[in-house]
């Protein structure tokens, strides 16, 4: 019925469909920890990307540097993510918090912030080289449905980044401090009347973003080459897709990761993978010019 | 601070550094790096008005120094136009910039303004090595290699004759320094502290924060635009390796020192960090994770940087000229 | 219950209370009247936490309190009621008084406090699933009172209760009130100058400029001419 090339193309879309999901969940998660913690603490992390990377080495050092065998992914993520959340809490309290009680402190933590990007990047380049590395994928092989291929990493890194923004919304839908996070959030000063501790929401917040990104970095790293140099780059993406949809709303992050991840997996697939960043710098000032606050604006 | 202790700070620091040559002229080495405290000081500067003073949270003070400095090396080498022509009408090109860049800014909030800023940044390294970079002459990977230097009356401007070279550059410094401080002891200043203070009043006063915003675009971009001309001419080689984070986090750095938003401490800052910065470069790869250490430190330890003795008490709630 | 000695509250360079003492007793409701502007605001929030720049001396239960963050004065009972009602806007009216009860010792008594407040505010029973941004006037203010319930509090600064409200709520907001402390908790109101507030009162404070100007019970109020302006001629 139809043609050989057709049907080539059509597998050849399937393909650049299911790279740009991976890839747009993962961009979820990052969009989901930026835009909360933008949403409720106003503070903006320069860093992000070098979170990202974090993840990354530290599931690389545990795997290759150290060589750990028992337990696979699930033990190195059992050890990663609490180190990452403990990183991005002790980072608040000692370095953010201190901030806030002066004049202009947005700008100040932004200035923080950037000290820490170069300070990581140059970290991880002197300790890890500028060689970059890979992490192994978490299922190898491919799964047939008919006549199509999918490639099981795709797979899993999509279904973990789902997993992982449902557990973070039911965290925050149903537990004290995940309500507590949303209070702080909508209301700042109502969250002090009924009592709860805004630095440690602020902490907190900081560090469930920390995770998250840190686990979209460990998620990724098995399918891109982690590059030392590259937190700038990544922060810079997570920021867009966190703008498209609106600083501070969960939803619109997520729409807009998909979209964008689609997007760079369409504009790759046609144009070659160098134009991404150009084809995302547009999208940006495209949505600046039109639509500044994103796709689903302010609150939630 | 007051307009006097502002003449009285640049006063000092830059008669020192006229001075100096006496005792070390003949050290090529040190009047190198006395020219480049001078170069960056005026960078510094104008990004030290842009952020601390004007709070327009722009990250494309580099960009703009890179756009000057390609600009009139192109121009000086592709078409043989007089350094000193070039560099002006590199200044007057970055200021264009600037200004293009401003436009948009403008509308947007703290870190929006930084991001496009840096965005731009980002975006100007992979242009000029890129297919568009060649062809308007920039070199591309290479770079630029044989920029002319600054030639007056046929008499040259060159690391030949280093202390001549010298004071032409403590003179252009000197000059881009006095008119940042005459704008911000002027009424544009004065207009910008009401800015600051409370956007909605200084605008029901008919001040409009858009045309001077941008106003602060378009200097501080001709500055940098014309100081970046100038360090082409002076080293003779250009790279896009200046965009890399490095000199990005030094001149932060060199902000921080000096006390953000407090004019002129930048300049002292940039003093102060070249000469900290050539003291580190035994350290080799530790010096970037040392810089990056000394930012993060800077923000949580200095709130006012260096010239924090020099401020009334209450700069600490609140940033004052 | 609770003192305030010799207090002194600034906002930036702006001294705004200045050597102010009152005392509240224990199962009271004491009403502190005055021109709008003059720190009656402030010194509720003086109490309860939300000024950073004060000296002088409070004291709750024979407990100093001058300087203990916000939420260490909810855990001991001392809650905050804002004029402007802060309410959570995207959270139901449910979540909002759930959220009420977040501290350690307001936890355990949640469910017995919701029950409380739905019988002393019916109207929010049907309510309870809408969205707080979408709440009238009148019963935003019953929800920030609810809500402030739900903290299990012993003490209650309440700000200007009936700001935005028609005469009609006012009264009813009033009468709850009462009823309020009529179950066994103190109370300190701000309000604007009402007649109806006599009605409320034990005693009466008024702040002029920062200061007190008087103080006594209701009755002396009503005879004092000086409060008679005031008071009427609003």
């Amino acid at each position: 019925m139809f043609s050989e090339d057709t049907i080539l193309l059509f597998y050849e879309i399937t393909d650049v469909i299911i790279a740009g999901l991976s890839t747009g969940s993962v961009y979820a998660l990052m969009a989901v920890g930026m835009t909360l913690v933008y949403g409720v603490t106003k503070a903006f992390n320069f860093a992000y990307g070098d979170f990202f990377n974090m993840g990354g080495y530290f599931a690389w050092i545990l795997i290759f540097g150290i060589g750990f065998q028992f337990g696979g992914y699930l033990a190195v993520l059992l050890i990663v993510l609490p180190l990452m959340f403990a990183v991005g809490y002790g980072l608040e309290k000692l370095m953010i918090a201190p901030l806030r009680k002066r004049a202009d402190w947005e700008n100040k933590v932004m200035m923080l912030t950037l000290g820490l990007a170069l300070f990581l990047s140059s970290l991880y380049t002197v300790v890890f080289g500028v060689k970059m590395k890979s992490l192994p994928p978490i299922l190898e092989g491919t799964l047939e449905v008919g006549q199509l291929v999918f490639g099981y990493q795709d797979i899993m890194i999509f279904v973990m980044s789902l997993g992982g923004i449902l557990l973070f919304g039911w965290l925050l839908n149903n537990t004290r401090t995940g309500m507590a996070v949303k209070a702080v959030a909508q209301n700042p000063i109502g969250a002090k009347i009924v009592g709860i501790p805004k630095e440690r929401i602020f902490a907190a917040t900081f560090a469930i973003s920390t995770v998250m990104v840190g686990f979209g970095g460990i998620l990724l790293s098995q399918k891109w080459f982690i590059n030392p140099m590259s937190g700038g780059t990544i922060m810079i993406k997570a920021w867009v897709v966190t703008a498209l949809g609106g600083m501070g709303s969960i939803r619109g992050g997520l729409y807009a990761a998909f979209i964008i991840g689609m997007l760079e997996a369409f504009v790759g697939w046609l144009f070659g993978m160098s134009y991404g960043i150009i084809a995302l710098f547009i999208l940006l000032l495209a949505t600046l010019a039109l639509r500044p606050q994103g796709l689903m604006g302010k609150g939630e | 601070m007051r307009l006097k202790h502002m003449a009285i700070i640049i006063g000092v620091a830059y008669g020192i550094m006229a001075v100096l040559p006496i005792f070390v002229g003949d050290i090529r080495f040190i009047m190198n790096i006395m020219i480049m405290c001078l170069i960056w000081a005026v960078v510094a500067s104008c990004w030290d008005v842009m952020m601390g003073f004007a709070g327009i949270f722009s990250f494309g003070q580099v960009a703009f120094f890179v756009m000057g400095a390609y600009c009139s090396g192109i121009l000086a080498i592709e078409y043989h136009v007089t350094p000193v022509v070039s560099i002006l009408i590199a200044g007057l090109f970055t200021a264009g910039m600037g200004v293009l860049v401003g436009l948009p800014c403008l509308k947007l909030a703290g870190p929006y303004v930084a991001l496009v800023t840096f965005g731009v940044h980002m975006a100007l390294q992979p242009t000029l090595r890129g297919e568009i970079g060649l062809a308007l002459g920039s070199g591309g990977s290479v770079g630029l290699l044989t920029i002319p230097p600054i030639s007056i009356f046929g008499y040259t401007f060159s690391s030949a004759n280093i202390v001549p070279t010298f004071y032409l550059t403590l003179f252009v410094s000197l000059t881009c320094a006095l008119i940042i401080m005459f704008v911000i002891k002027s009424y544009w200043g004065v207009a910008f502290l009401a800015l600051k203070d409370s956007q909605e009043f200084a605008m029901s006063l008919g001040i409009s924060a858009f045309k001077y915003k941008l106003m602060v675009f378009a200097l501080t971009s001709f500055l940098t635009g014309i100081i970046g001309a100038y360090y082409g001419h002076f080293y003779g080689v250009l790279s896009f390796r200046m965009l890399d984070m490095d000199l990005f986090s030094i001149l932060m750095v060199m902000m921080l020192v000096g006390g953000l938003g407090h004019f002129p401490g930048a300049i002292l800052g940039a003093f102060l960090v070249v000469a900290g910065s050539e003291l580190m470069a035994p350290l080799g790869a530790y010096r970037a994770v040392t810089m990056g250490a000394l930012v993060v430190i800077l923000v949580l330890a200095l709130p006012n940087g260096i010239v924090g003795p020099f401020l009334k008490r209450s700069a600490n709630r609140s940033p004052t000229g | 219950m609770l003192t305030v000695n010799n207090l002194n509250a600034y906002y930036g360079e702006s001294h705004v209370l200045k050597d102010v003492s009152i005392a509240v007793k224990e199962g009271e409701v004491v009403v502190m009247l005055g021109p709008n502007g003059h720190g009656k605001s402030t010194l509720l929030k003086s109490i309860c936490g939300l000024v950073d720049k004060k000296d002088g001396k409070i004291t709750y239960q024979n407990r100093d309190i001058n300087g203990l963050a916000t939420e260490k004065l909810v855990d001991l009972g001392v809650i905050y009621i804002s004029e402007n009602r802060e309410l959570f806007p995207y959270m139901t009216v449910l979540e909002n008084l759930k959220l009420g009860a977040y501290t350690k010792n307001a936890r355990p008594h949640e469910k017995e406090n919701l029950e409380r407040v739905f019988a002393l505010f019916p109207r929010l029973v049907e309510r309870r699933k809408q969205f707080a941004s979408t709440m009238s006037g009148g019963e935003a203010r019953m929800l920030a009172v609810a809500r402030g319930l739900m903290s299990n509090p012993d003490f209650l600064c309440i700000d200007e209760p009936s700001l935005g409200l028609q005469p009609s709520l006012r009264h009813e907001i009033f009468s709850t009130i009462k009823q309020i402390n009529e179950q066994g908790k103190t109370v300190l109101l701000v309000e604007q100058n009402i007649p109806q507030i006599a009605q409320l009162a034990d005693r009466i404070y008024v702040m002029e400029e920062g200061q007190i100007s008087f103080e006594g019970n209701k009755d002396e109020a009503l005879n004092n001419e000086h409060l008679k302006e005031i008071f009427l001629g609003m």
